[in-house]
């Protein structure tokens, strides 16, 4: 039987299957028991779906490139979603695009969900992150406090990221530190954020009504749960002592483990080596260089320099 | 807190108009453009870049075999 939404994915050229496709990668990541796709097909088409603003304040737009790269999993997701103000792809530009939020914020209170993108500048009464004559941090608070849930995609939402490193010249903050109390909150870090995880965690929500389970640092559990070193393809070389001494050495072209280059896959928490990047395609260990910790918090003092070994794992 | 610049937007009825489109959006990055028009015709420009992180000090001491995962954060797209 063909329900209206699937009439809508049609129109689109998405079929039922690459659909139910969809619905089993989502239930992998998000750590179901096998079989449960189907079940998660069927909440999908039954939900009601809120529209998005995302704010993009102190970012370089890594985070939206990243859920632009994944043409299937949008056209599946959010072209059902509205994205109703996205600063690199809405039309208005100016008064107009201000307008778009501040609609969005009326007409659907305490319904959409807000992404944030990009550290919120606290220094110098917010002037590094002027929008349309505001400061970052008044939008944030105008937009994130009326919305039904927030997101922070990306470090620099979660902990300020980049501009926070030291010494901070900003007084660049995450939403978390801007808005203090704010909830719910979801922490997506990753540098960018996976957009794997984002869709994941919008599906759990539109299948369950609730957001997924998250630890002490706001970051879904069934992301952020494991940590690189232990999930990693090479684990078993540092087990044996196989590591790579020097770029393009034997052991480099084996694929032995990274650890004594300076990766971070010890001290950072991702299912990087589950989701991978660009559609599934490879991540960074597998591409021969080592996790530099960007799901880490504050990873660009605490994990940095890159390329020097951790001293303990 | 610094003095915050904020040209205002001249409401000045025709020939002579100011006009100011902030965000400008479908960029990367947060740009404020404005116009000054006189008898249809832009007499004067400017545009401002509305963000800043201040990466150039905080690269300042750090490994220089780090500076391409910084930099490289200038420009995510």
């Amino acid at each position: 039987m063909r329900t209206p939404f699937a009439e809508k994915l049609e129109q689109r050229g998405v079929s039922r299957r690459d659909f139910l496709k969809f619905c089993g990668l989502m239930a992998a990541t998000l750590g179901l028991p096998a079989g449960s796709g189907r079940a998660l097909a069927q909440s999908l088409e039954a939900a009601v779906r809120p529209p998005i603003v995302w704010l993009e304040f102190q970012d370089c737009t890594a985070d939206s490139e990243s859920f632009l790269r994944e043409p299937t999993l949008i056209n599946l997701l959010f072209d059902s979603l509205s994205l109703d103000y996205h600063e690199t792809l809405m039309a208005p530009s100016g008064a107009q695009a201000e307008k778009s939020r501040l609609d969005t914020i009326r007409d659907y209170a305490g319904q959409y969900i807000c992404v944030v993108e990009g550290s919120i500048p606290t220094a110098d009464g917010g002037v590094y992150a002027m929008i349309g004559g505001r400061t970052a941090l008044s939008i944030a608070q105008e937009t994130c406090s009326n919305a039904l849930a927030t997101i922070a995609v990306g470090n620099c939402a979660w902990d300020g990221g980049i501009a926070a490193a030291a010494p901070n010249p900003t007084g660049a903050k995450g939403v978390g530190g801007a808005l203090p109390g704010l909830s719910p909150l979801i922490n997506l870090p990753g540098c960018p954020m996976n957009v794997v995880n984002l869709t994941a965690t919008i599906v759990y929500f539109l299948a369950n009504g609730q957001w997924p389970e998250r630890d002490s640092l706001g970051r879904p559990r069934f992301a952020y749960g494991e940590e690189i070193h232990e999930e990693c393809p090479r684990h078993h070389h540092y087990e044996a002592e196989r590591f790579v001494l020097a770029w393009g050495d034997q052991g480099h072209r084996n694929g032995w483990c990274l650890f004594r280059m300076g990766c971070k896959g010890p001290r950072t928490r991702h299912n990087c080596w589950q989701v991978k990047w660009n559609g599934g395609t490879n991540w960074p260990i597998g591409a021969g260089h080592g996790c530099i910790g960007c799901a880490a918090p504050n990873f660009w003092d605490n994990l940095s320099p890159f390329y020097t070994a951790l001293t303990d794992d | 807190m610094p003095k915050i610049f904020m040209p205002l937007v001249i409401n000045n009825p025709q020939p002579s108009q100011r006009i100011v489109i902030d965000p400008l959006t479908r960029i990367e990055g947060h740009l404020r453009l404005e116009a000054q028009v006189e008898n249809g015709q832009v007499a004067e420009a400017w545009s401002a870049a509305m963000m800043f992180r201040g990466l150039e000090i905080i690269l300042k001491g750090r490994d220089p075999r780090d500076a391409w995962v910084f930099t490289q954060r200038i420009c995510g797209v």
